[in-house]
């Protein structure tokens, strides 16, 4: 971790402990978003980490995302931190300017033309513009022109349907095959990153829970099987740590694949063994697990999935010569 | 839980290259077969005289004992090529892997003399003496004990599932040296290292399940050993032998026991251009590749002289799983009639993997024991 971004993440950090409480992350629940944490964000220029110096940024590049990405996840912070950073990370990556008002993305291949309907979008609600990646182009859609119907996915995040007569169009470029790949990369791995935060505090919350928890006379980390639902999670967790890092060095896109992959594998297990060391709390709103749990089962069918990286996969994997030689050159 | 990213350099590179490129021509030139399990059932004395020959046996080692002063991360690389190639490297394996580094952490400098130039030139095999008839996850209840004597100790009583002593020269024998007592049993344990032809040993096998010769009893019937082969500290073997533990638990042998089936299931899903296989296959590699990153991260840190002993049982209770899984997802991919004589290479692998697999989670700390230790580590902190 570069100096830089120590000093970020640990400011990021402070802030997500002061402004994302229990009770700010339910209130998404009834459709309120944290802006006060977005204005801090904002004050503070953490949302410019990964801009370049030209446009008033931090010069970051996406293994820093990455890192406020894992943060994203740990305190489940109710406010499109990674969408309209990425967007803006994106657009640069692509040659266009980024936004300082809030922005959003959406991968649509199907989608060449902006008009008619698109579904799942993130945050729209709250967004001016929406950085719609295509097959073969990249659009930057003017929102405030859209009709948004309000929707969610299984976390009570915003996933919006945004319509349109005729989309205002900002800004379009032509993307190449490559540059394609490259995006959907950086989308998967940011999703990812958010995940494993999620994992880790799912991990750190069951943790906690078994050392407050008595029953039978004593805590319940002390019995053989809670034990075994602790030490895989901490595998878990340890696993999806090292997976985040090990993508951000280099972003190659076999490992986003095997990443993508296991992470999906891990989400399945993490919330499995956490909501039963947790028992009936666990699956209440008194408690805050869901937050995490539910955000891991919406994330992981969001965007590129396990699915789509296991095709992918397989396609490359016809490709290649020898197995051991092409898994140990990355 | 945050452990180092490792990437290789080029001369790491070059050196795989190398390694690979030795290992397929004594494949081609039939010296040995690829063989699932190979690191710790395939016992070849004359290969590891090849290996010791190319200077790969305690390369890690100071150059003033013979070693090479190469990297964790080399012999890593070395490890590693060796397992996907499934080689015969079972004879020399443990101690390469143990003895060594125990010697050189706490050994004497007569031992280290004595030992380290033998064994780095494959001419000296180590055993382990841990588990006993009533000693099994509960190790520290061994009652193998040693009596002091003029000039030594006598020792007298049994180690058992003891890997490969039949081929190997010494055993570093994990016994009492003082009284049993219940109330401190970790107490009075002491290492030393044991002659396997002295007068009073007798070794005698228990079959693996493949047939195979692996495990063995090892009886002590006053068998004398000189006070010089005693390993550090009296008194100090229960902490000398978990500082061998990270070593034993977090390594690639730990992923890739059943590498060769995964990589033959590869080669058949193509040969039938079954793209759904491939892509439920692929779920086997990911798991592979986010187990490397740990145990390569573990050896890292392992390089640097940190503490990762809770990393290293998570590498070995999820590796093994790991490898436990591959050939019953296999099966289900690609048709398969396991068989030890089998001609084709797939239902081969196959059942040694197959009958190999139980041994997996058992040996070198049960997961259940690994689980514990996790969960004790994590709860603390």
């Amino acid at each position: 971790m570069s100096e830089m971004l120590e000093i970020v993440s640990d400011v990021f950090e402070k802030m997500c402990k002061d402004f994302v409480t229990k009770e700010t992350v339910d209130l998404l629940e009834e459709g309120q978003w944290a802006s006060a944490l977005w204005q801090q964000l904002e004050d503070n220029e953490l949302l410019k980490v990964a801009v370049t110096e030209q446009h008033g940024g931090a010069n970051g590049d996406i293994a820093d995302l990455l890192a406020l990405y894992q943060l994203v996840g740990y305190y489940s912070v109710p406010a499109p931190v990674l969408e309209h950073t990425l967007a803006n990370f994106i657009l640069e990556a692509v040659g266009l300017t980024p936004y300082s008002t809030v922005t959003t993305i959406l991968f649509d291949e199907q989608y060449d033309k902006a008009d008619g309907t698109m579904h799942h979008v993130p945050w729209a609600r709250v967004a001016q513009q929406l950085v719609l990646v295509a097959k073969k182009q990249l659009m930057v859609i003017d929102l405030s022109q859209a009709t948004i119907t309000q929707a969610t996915n299984l976390a009570a995040e915003p996933r919006d349907t945004v319509s349109f007569q005729q989309a205002g169009i900002i800004a379009q470029v032509a993307l190449s095959k490559q540059q394609l790949q490259q995006l959907i990369s950086y989308s998967t791995a940011a999703k990812l990153a958010a995940m494993s935060g999620a994992l880790d505090k799912a991990f750190q919350l069951t943790v906690r829970y078994s050392k407050e928890r008595e029953q039978f006379g004593r805590p319940i980390h002390r019995f053989q099987l809670i034990q075994q639902h602790i030490a895989i999670l901490a595998g878990e967790a340890a696993i999806a740590t090292a997976a985040i890092e090990n993508i951000a060095h280099g972003m190659e896109r076999s490992e986003i694949a095997f990443a993508s992959i296991r992470l999906d594998e891990a989400s399945k297990i993490v919330a499995t063994s956490a909501h039963q060391v947790h028992a009936a709390i666990g699956v209440t709103y008194e408690h805050s697990l869901q937050h995490y749990t539910r955000r891991l089962w919406a994330w992981r069918d969001e965007g590129f999935t396990a699915h789509y990286w296991q095709n992918q996969l397989a396609q490359e994997l016809l490709q290649i010569e020898d197995l051991w030689a092409w898994m140990t050159t990355k | 839980m945050k452990l180092p990213v490792v990437q290789f350099t080029r001369e790491q590179q070059a050196f795989r290259l190398k390694v690979r490129a030795f290992l397929q021509q004594h494949l081609k030139a039939g010296t040995f077969q690829t063989k699932c399990d190979s690191w710790l059932s395939g016992s070849d004395s004359a290969f590891s005289k090849l290996i010791a020959a190319q200077g790969w046996i305690g390369m890690t080692w100071p150059k003033h004992y013979g070693g090479a002063e190469r990297s964790t991360i080399e012999r890593y690389i070395l490890t590693e090529e060796f397992l996907a190639a499934g080689a015969p490297v079972a004879a020399h394996w443990f101690a390469d892997r143990q003895t060594g580094p125990l010697l050189l952490r706490f050994g004497t400098e007569e031992q280290r003399q004595f030992f380290l130039a033998k064994i780095i030139q494959g001419e000296c095999f180590f055993a382990i003496g841990l588990s006993e008839p009533n000693s099994g996850s509960d190790l520290a209840s061994v009652r193998t004990k040693a009596e002091k004597v003029e000039g030594g100790w006598l020792v007298n009583g049994a180690k058992t599932w003891t890997s490969n002593a039949h081929d190997a020269h010494y055993m570093v024998t994990l016994v009492r040296t003082a009284p049993y007592d219940e109330q401190h049993k970790h107490k009075g344990l002491s290492q030393l290292i044991i002659d396997l032809h002295a007068p009073g040993v007798t070794i005698t096998p228990i079959p693996y399940l493949t047939g195979e010769r692996h495990f063995n009893d090892v009886f002590f019937d006053n068998v004398f050993v000189p006070d010089s082969m005693v390993v550090g500290t009296l008194g100090n073997g229960w902490a000398q032998g978990l500082a061998e533990l990270a070593f034993e638990r977090s390594g690639p042998e730990r992923i890739l026991s059943t590498f060769p089936l995964l990589n033959e299931l590869i080669v058949e899903l193509k040969k039938a251009h079954d793209i759904a296989g491939l892509a439920t296959a692929s779920k086997l590699l990911a798991e592979m590749w986010s187990l490397r990153n740990l145990s390569l991260g573990v050896a890292q840190v392992l390089e640097e002289g940190g503490e990762v002993a809770i990393p290293a049982a998570l590498v070995k209770s999820i590796g093994t799983k790991f490898e436990q899984k591959i050939p019953e997802i296999a099966r289900l991919l690609v048709r398969a009639y396991p068989s030890l004589q089998a001609e084709r290479a797939f239902d081969r692998y196959m059942a040694q993997s197959i009958l190999h697999a139980p041994g997996f989670t058992i040996r070198g700390g049960t997961s259940e024991v690994l689980y514990g230790i996790v969960a004790k580590g994590v709860v603390a902190q």
